[in-house]
């Protein structure tokens, strides 16, 4: 793989600019008190000292809600029309945390079940990733043996030094990326490694230590606990942390018609949370109260997806404990299935 | 320990002790500092687990309309804000009065997350908190933070009508002796002069942001249909495709359903996770349904309905 280079703070608007010509660009924008990642048709605006975006970049690989195609059934063959595949973009200033969340959802996507409309997303996106000098008060990462400083799964990581980033190369995608912009980077003078270990070092000591030794062998046998009835109580019901998760990947799908022959079919982001999730034809619910849906959510990022994907379906990123409305915290759920479990 | 705290830690005891109540709802510490959590006791040796601070931000009359078929009374904690939605919760039938305790608990204002997560480090545990002029000190696990009051509270506290609740079986706190502010609609008329192409721009730029979450929806006290209109599937009245145009939908509809009977707990606008101002939407309600009918804020007392659901001989007509 090629050698780390170096980019100028000052070039980073280049850079932006030059990938902006060539491939869709979508990065982290701030407005409104929020960071979110849009499509950018230039570096103005963009935001790389973010902690955490409100919603993550998931919806570039897994809209919130997506064409699937649209359909005439006046005609004979029914006049199915694929929709179009994306652009090659490039997803740029994603924090490693959310880097780990796009692995876990090919083990969803792209493995037994192979996705078309997401791994045709996967393949046309190159991942610029952006190592974390501080942390929230919320993140707790390292619970899942996610680093700071690494991002296995981006294929381009940079990490602020300053006056600079260190510019690691990671994959081919990233090669032809720093490939074609290669006047705009510079070699590394071999300094980097060190520097980036002291940049992330804040990110690593200051996030949340949360230890998940025991905690899946625990909830194997809680699924009838006396806690999901107390934790549940304050549960509103909502989708916050269900949206704002960036592995959460349940989704529904409806067709779209206003009663006519025309029209096409979706499929969207879908919450387990909500009173009409899993509500099946006839009206039967088999998780009919706050209870079973609590639980749910929280047995599936901690315990049926180590049993399926041998992952914890969780990267600590802290979005749904900052979130909610009613805080209804995952880490003080860890700690509390530690104690009673 | 406050004096408030102590007395609603006394008074739920006695209620449970006594089976006058079956259930508490009141506030529990949070997991941060500068948070609570909506705690639902049922023993008297729980009842320690209740709170009072400037963190008490949530509304709790929600969970009334949850737990309607709960077979004891429930009693529940309510500030100035929230109190007028029990009113709301009774006038709409959800629940009735004799099935309800509610403890009233006079409120200077609560001081909101994000200001004080942006000034603060809010992760430790609250150990103590102390209020000087404007000074609040709130001493964590983390260390000791001195805040300013007026530039951490919630922007709603500061055009509080009723810092006192409205309605309450038990006050767990002296009277508070602050005057009643009243929103002089300030931001509503701005918005009411600009044209209608900047209105539109406005209202998409924030309806684009909406993640359909429905979490304003779920915590507040006027949405209690028994099935929601943008849960039905058949007719689907509101698509569940997450784009502006059905965004746009979902909250002009539900700022209708709500219009004259929205009690401005703020609520909605507190949980949205991005930031869109609904506030505004049913304060311009608000505004309309106060000058047009002569309506007082909804749930500020026991009789009155809501706007819509009334018809007097001199209501205004000129619109029609």
């Amino acid at each position: 793989m090629m050698a780390n280079k170096s980019l100028k703070k000052d070039q980073v608007n280049n850079l932006l600019n030059k990938i902006a010509q060539s491939s869709q660009l979508i990065a982290p924008i701030r407005s409104e008190n929020i960071t979110r990642f849009k499509p950018v048709q230039s570096g103005e605006g963009v935001v790389l000292d973010y902690q955490n975006s409100v919603v993550p970049p998931k919806d570039y690989f897994f809209p919130q809600s997506e064409k699937m195609f649209s359909y005439d059934t006046s005609d004979p063959s029914w006049a199915i029309t694929p929709e179009a595949g994306v652009p090659n973009r490039v997803l740029f200033g994603v924090r490693p945390c959310d880097v780990k969340s796009i692995l876990l959802l090919d083990k969803v996507f792209d493995a037994e079940f192979r996705d078309d409309l997401y791994i045709d997303k996967r393949n046309k996106t190159t991942i610029v990733a952006v190592s974390c000098n501080e942390c929230r008060h919320t993140c707790f990462c390292g619970a899942f043996g996610i680093n700071p400083g690494q991002a296995e799964g981006a294929d381009i990581l940079l990490t602020d030094l300053g006056d600079r980033y260190l510019v690691e190369v990671l994959t081919e995608k990233g090669t032809t990326l720093v490939g074609s912009c290669s006047d705009l980077f510079a070699d590394d003078d071999g300094n980097g490694p060190a520097a980036k270990e002291k940049a992330v070092a804040p990110a690593i000591e200051k996030q949340m230590k949360i230890d998940l030794e025991g905690v899946k062998a625990k909830l194997d046998n809680m699924f009838d606990h006396p806690m999901w009835d107390t934790e549940s109580l304050r549960c509103i019901g909502c989708g916050t942390c269900t949206w704002v998760c960036p592995t959460c990947h349940c989704f529904d799908i409806v067709d779209f018609n206003n009663q006519s022959a025309v029209g096409y079919r979706y499929r969207c982001a879908d919450s387990c949370q909500f009173a009409n999730f899993t509500r099946a034809a006839g009206g039967h619910q088999p998780r009919p109260s706050k209870k079973e849906r609590t639980r749910q959510r929280f047995m599936h990022k901690l315990r049926y997806f180590v049993d399926r994907y041998g992952d914890f379906g969780c990267v600590g990123c802290g979005r749904c404990l900052e979130k909610c409305p009613v805080n209804l915290d995952i880490a003080q759920i860890i700690k509390k299935v530690k104690e009673v479990g | 320990m406050n004096i408030v705290t102590e007395n609603l830690r006394k008074t739920a005891a006695k209620l449970l002790q006594d089976k006058e109540v079956e259930m508490v709802i009141g506030y529990g510490l949070g997991s941060e500092a500068v948070r609570t959590q909506p705690v639902f006791i049922t023993s008297p040796e729980d009842a320690e687990k209740l709170v009072w601070n400037p963190f008490c931000a949530n509304g709790l009359t929600k969970y009334l309309s949850d737990l309607k078929t709960h077979a004891g009374k429930i009693a529940v904690c309510v500030k100035g804000c929230d109190s007028r939605g029990i009113f709301r919760i009774l006038q709409d039938n959800i629940i009735p009065r004799d099935k309800v305790y509610v403890i009233g608990i006079p409120c200077t204002g609560q001081l909101d997350y994000a200001k004080l997560a942006a000034k603060m480090d809010v992760s430790g545990e609250l150990k103590e908190f102390a209020e000087k002029g404007d000074d609040f000190i709130i001493k964590t696990s983390k260390g000791d933070f001195t805040v300013k009051k007026s530039e951490s509270l919630q922007d709603k506290c500061n055009t509080c009508e009723h810092h006192n609740p409205v309605v309450a079986d038990y006050m767990a706190g002296d009277k508070v002796d602050l005057p009643s502010v009243l929103d002089s609609y300030d931001q509503i008329k701005k918005l009411e002069a600009m044209s209608p192409e900047e209105k539109t721009k406005f209202w998409l730029s924030q309806f684009e942001r909406c993640i359909r979450c429905y979490a304003c929806r779920n915590t507040c006290p006027g949405c209690t249909c028994r099935e929601c209109v943008f849960d039905n599937i058949k007719p689907d009245w509101v698509g569940k495709e997450v784009n502006v145009s059905e965004n746009e939908l979902f909250h002009l509809t539900r700022a209708f359903h709500l219009a004259g009977r929205c009690v401005e707990c703020g609520e909605c606008e507190r949980v949205c996770p991005v930031n869109i101002p609904i506030m505004l939407l049913n304060k311009k309600l608000l505004k309309d349904c106060k000058e047009l009918f002569n309506m007082q804020t909804p749930g500020s007392t026991e009789e009155g309905g809501s706007t819509f659901n009334e018809f007097r001989l001199e209501d205004p007509e000129e619109f029609m």
